[in-house]
Parts: C-alpha cells; sequence; structure tokens
C-alpha cells in the first residue's frame, strides 16, 4: 500500500491529509508528522491576545481527529529528508525525532512513497536581538504566544487607568517580515480594547511596519473601486489610522529591541529609537530547520531547499528585477523539480520573489515586505497536492498534476479591527490575482471587480463565521468537505 | 511630524453617516451577504 508522510498539520498540511483520507480511504497510509498535539487556527489569535478569546477556543487536540479518520500521527519533528532513500533500498525517507512526551527524543525513519512538506514558518525572533517572548516584545504567532501578550497588554491597561501615559506598539520586527495584515489587525485589536476600556486617551498607539506605504500588506498594496473612483489601498487604510488615532513608522527594520527601546533604521538609512512600554513586533519567517541528504550521504540541502530554508517547487527562481516579474514566475503544481514524489505547499514553499518592490536602504539593509501566504492559499494548495497525489496513487505516475497558481488565485482577507457582536468592525477585503498581472489587468495588476475593501461590523461577523467554520472543518466533523479552503 | 503621519492626516475621514452604516445592523446584514457571495465566487474559482 501507497505511503503518504506529510509533514506539517497546520492549514496546508492538515487539509492535505484530511482530502487524502477522504480521497483514498484505505487505499493508502496517510502518516501526519508534527510537533504540536494541537491543531490552532492562527487567525483568532489575534482575539487571544487581546483577551477576548482563550487558548482553548483556538486550538484543539489532533490525535483524536486522525484515530477517527484512520490517518497516522506522529507527534515530532522531521529533521532531515532523504529524497533518494539509501545506498540499499531507493525509496526515500525521512527523520524524525518525537516531541511526544511520552517518548520525547526517540528518533525513527519513515519511508514514504510520497512526501508533501507543509512546515510552515520557523518564528526567526534571533534575527533581530532582543525580539520576541524571550527577548523584549511580544508575539501573537501561537496560542501560547498571544495569552502572554493579552496579559502583557492587560498589565498596560492597569497603569492607563492609574492615570499613567503609555506607548504601545505593533509591527513587524525585521525588514523582511511578512504577514502584515496580522500585524494591522492586532493594532486596531489593541486599540479597539483601550477604547472599550475607557483609556484610550492615555495611550500612544504606534504601527511600526517595513511597508513602504500603509495597505501594501505584502502584496504592493491594491487598487479598488469605490463611488466611481479608483482607491488605492494607502488612502483606504490611512483613512482609518486617521480616524482611529494611530500613527505610523513606515519603511522600518527593527536592529534591535532592548527593555523599552526599539531601534530602527528606515529606508532613508537613518537611525532612530522609538521608547515604549508595550511592544507586540512578528517576527521575520523562514523555512524550518531542516536538512537533506543524498544516498550516498552527500549533503543536498541547498538543492532541495533555497537560501531561507524554504522547499523548492516549480518556480522560476531566476533573479531578475522587479520590472520583470511575471505571474508564470509563480509555482503551479508544488512538486520539487528534482524529486517527482516531493510536493512544497503552504508557507513552507520557497516564493520565486516578493510581491511588493523591493527597496534597500543606503547601507544595504533590505526593507521590503516578503511574500504572503495566507490561510486561504495555503488551504487551495494543501487540497491540490492532495488531489493530484491521490490521483497518482489510483492511476499512476503519469496522471496529470492539478494546479493552483496564486497568479490563478484569489484570496479573502478580513483583518479583524475590533470584536464585539455589535461593536465589532473589520477590514473586509477581496484580491484577484494575488499575484498582479499587469498584462491581463493594465494598471494595478489586479480585477477591479473583484478587488475589493470594505469597513464595517459584517467584516467583524465574517471573520467570527470563519472562524468556527474552519474549526469545524478541521476537526472533521459531517460534511465538513463541504466547506471550500 | 513625519511624512507618514502628514499624509494619515491629510487621508478622508468617513462623514458621520459613513461611520453609521458601518454599524447599522439593517444595512450591515446587507452587506455580509454580499460580501459572504463575492468570498464564495472567487473561492470556486479557486477550486477548479
Ligand atoms: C497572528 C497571525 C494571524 C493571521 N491571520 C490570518 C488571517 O486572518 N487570514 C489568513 O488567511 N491568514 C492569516 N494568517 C496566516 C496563516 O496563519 C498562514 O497562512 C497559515 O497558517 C499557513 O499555513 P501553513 O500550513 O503553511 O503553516 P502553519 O499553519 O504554520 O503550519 C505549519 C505546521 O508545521 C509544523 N511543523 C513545524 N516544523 C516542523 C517539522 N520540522 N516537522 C514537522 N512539522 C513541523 C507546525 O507545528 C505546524 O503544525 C495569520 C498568521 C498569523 C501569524
Amino acid at each position: 500500500m501507497a505511503r503518504v508522510v506529510i509533514l506539517g498539520a497546520g492549514i496546508s498540511g492538515h487539509t492535505a491529509a484530511l482530502h487524502l483520507q477522504r480521497q483514498l480511504k484505505n487505499k493508502a497510509e496517510i502518516i501526519v508528522v508534527t510537533p504540536n498535539s494541537n491543531w490552532n487556527w492562527i487567525p483568532s489569535n489575534i482575539w487571544v491576545g487581546v483577551g477576548k478569546m482563550t487558548k482553548d477556543q483556538v486550538t484543539f487536540p489532533l490525535a483524536p481527529i486522525y484515530k477517527r479518520k484512520h490517518i497516522g500521527f506522529r507527534q515530532a519533528k522531521a529533521v532531515a529528508i532523504h529524497p533518494e532513500g539509501s545506498p540499499d533500498n531507493p525509496q526515500g525517507f525521512v527523520d524524525i525525532v518525537y516531541t511526544d512526551p511520552t517518548r520525547s527524543g526517540q528518533e525513527e525513519q519513515l519511508t514514504y512513497d510520497y512526501l508533501i512538506v507543509a512546515t510552515g514558518p520557523k518564528l526567526n525572533f534571533a534575527a533581530t536581538p532582543g525580539l520576541g517572548p524571550d527577548g523584549n516584545s511580544w508575539s501573537v504567532c501561537t496560542a501560547g504566544h498571544a495569552e502572554q501578550s493579552a496579559a502583557a497588554l492587560e498589565t498596560i491597561i492597569e497603569a492607563l487607568k492609574a492615570g499613567e501615559r503609555k506607548t504601545l506598539v505593533i509591527g513587524v520586527g525585521h525588514g523582511t517580515c511578512t504577514c502584515e495584515g496580522a500585524a494591522f489587525e492586532y493594532t486596531f485589536n489593541v486599540e479597539h480594547e483601550l477604547r472599550e476600556r475607557g483609556v484610550r486617551e492615555l495611550a500612544d498607539v504606534v504601527y511600526l511596519s517595513n511597508e513602504y506605504d500603509l495597505g501594501d500588506l505584502g502584496v504592493g498594496g491594491m487598487t479598488f473601486a469605490q463611488n466611481g473612483f479608483e482607491t488605492s489601498s494607502k488612502m483606504w487604510t490611512e483613512s482609518l489610522f486617521r480616524e482611529r488615532g494611530v500613527r505610523a513608522i513606515l519603511r522600518a527594520h527593527v536592529e534591535k529591541v532592548d527593555p523599552g527601546v526599539i531601534h530602527y533604521e528606515e529606508l532613508d538609512g537613518s537611525k532612530h529609537t522609538l521608547d515604549f512600554d508595550f511592544a507586540m513586533l512578528l517576527p521575520p519567517f523562514r523555512g524550518v530547520d531542516m536538512k537533506a541528504y543524498a544516498n550516498n550521504g552527500d549533503d543536498i540541502t541547498d538543492d532541495l531547499f533555497a537560501p531561507n530554508g524554504f522547499l523548492r517547487v516549480d518556480a522560476d527562481y531566476a533573479a531578475k528585477p522587479f520590472e520583470e516579474w511575471t505571474p508564470e514566475d509563480w509555482p503551479k503544481t508544488y512538486q520539487c523539480p528534482r524529486y517527482a514524489n516531493v510536493f512544497g505547499v503552504g508557507i513552507a514553499f520557497a516564493p520565486p520573489h516578493a510581491i511588493s518592490e523591493p527597496r534597500k536602504s543606503p547601507n544595504g539593509t533590505v526593507i521590503s515586505p516578503a511574500p504572503p501566504r495566507t490561510g486561504m492559499p495555503s488551504g487551495v494548495m494543501g487540497r491540490t497536492v492532495a488531489l493530484s497525489i491521490a490521483e497518482r496513487i489510483r492511476r499512476g505516475d503519469q496522471a496529470p498534476l492539478r494546479t493552483a497558481s496564486m497568479a490563478a488565485m484569489g484570496a479573502a482577507c478580513i483583518a479583524s479591527a475590533g470584536t464585539g457582536l455589535r461593536k465589532g468592525s473589520a477590514a473586509a477585503i477581496t484580491m484577484y490575482p494575488i499575484i498582479p498581472d499587469r498584462k491581463r489587468f493594465p494598471g494595478s495588476g489586479r480585477d477591479l471587480t473583484q478587488t475589493s475593501g470594505e469597513i464595517g461590523l459584517s467584516g467583524h461577523w465574517t471573520k467570527l463565521l470563519l472562524h468556527y467554520l474552519f474549526i469545524y472543518k478541521a476537526k472533521a466533523r459531517f460534511g465538513w468537505f463541504m466547506i471550500p479552503e | 511630524m513625519s511624512d507618514v503621519d502628514r499624509s494619515i492626516a491629510e487621508a478622508p475621514l468617513p462623514t458621520a453617516g459613513t461611520l453609521r452604516r458601518r454599524k447599522n445592523l439593517f444595512y450591515q446584514v446587507t452587506r455580509f451577504v454580499a460580501f459572504n457571495f463575492r468570498m464564495m465566487k472567487m473561492v470556486t474559482r479557486a477550486h477548479h
């Protein structure tokens, strides 16, 4: 029986596992390897970070789901891939090390017929000295981090209530970060919380980002058609900042975070400091630390993975200037070029380049967002690769692969700007395609009829609906597959 | 004031009517339906 091993049980890996099981039932053995025992609906971590949800509301244990679905589960982390197998057995395998408390540290070699790498990002706090919960700032990247942020925020609110002035800085902690959307959401959720608690007047809320303009969000900004005008996401976002009284520092690379002081460089090369009482700064992402070896033991990590640690797939990685970037550079099947039975999905695949225009300061510091790979495309990639593999297992190695290029895919992004069934709000954005195509859509590169943004209470309802729908789906409850990724 | 903050200060402010509409339950229900319809259209396009 063919065996499919999936590394990572996040949005993309877990989606792939469920679809593979549904497609193949008992025709294949499906094994998921992931270091965490829980699944996390990461988008709702924002609400954990302001104390509006608990960790338990955004996570659930994976083991019972996999047991019910007859999917093998190893609570372990993959440390190396051997795509050519060993000298006496050409079947590929992965080295895993258990994180399961009952067998922590034990090693195993897991052979596979097909491998899906869905390991998401390594939260690279180490890139910026002092960044992160082990340093001098907070994070909302995991539910645990978000809980810590909520506790720290509560302390600040108490001090504000006592009449002290406080500066809260929220943003990204390095010039090459991605996920500005999450920083934006947390900024406005914190601002909303401060208002709800009656302490907004004494708080200075500052958004600190590597974006060139507000509203860039790592996708080079957007253009919306509104009231008969083409409106830029820059103006649209600036309007929200003005309305809510949030200051912004843009084009910034955080160099280090000392206790209470952020040191940053701006795109013009100038260096600054910013004092803070509370800082939530997202880390830059890189691929998780995995090695790769040929069957003779040679280290082939650099063949399999790009320098940023993400898996090379069927993208065009030739270096070229911004003006020459095309939608065709982006991968379609997510198949590894050297090993046809290895695929990379979600954040784990190496993008060919950024989406936003790349920029460097006169000191050579890169200050521009890396390309985001949000939940919706990550889920679609997981499902697409699952269907490709299921087809190959059923019909043989020549069965055509399915495609799901980000250049032919839209995305919906609901950026929460505060919670509450009556008082909440969110910026609800749709864009098509994710990767701008200036030949098809001269000007902004996106279809104006399908790229839109609006702010209001209904956005909050949608975000809440997605929270419940996606947790239902991830629990593989009745009819889960009818809920699209 | 930095260039960025100056640009924010010059951005259009929503009118009182816009702010009311953003919170008006009846209007927001229609926006909810419209947005989810648009999102579903986009999602079904991605699932070919
Ligand atoms: C705070 C925050 C808010 C966000 N909000 C939104 C939003 O509102 N909408 C949206 O669309 N997107 C949002 N995103 C982005 C979204 O979370 C990601 O797009 C999505 O999680 C990517 O899915 P993934 O499967 O690639 O990675 P992940 O979901 O990160 O999953 C990776 C998995 O791999 C596992 N893993 C790690 N190392 C190994 C290893 N060595 N071996 C095996 N397994 C390993 C991890 O434990 C994890 O289970 C947000 C992100 C953040 C951080």
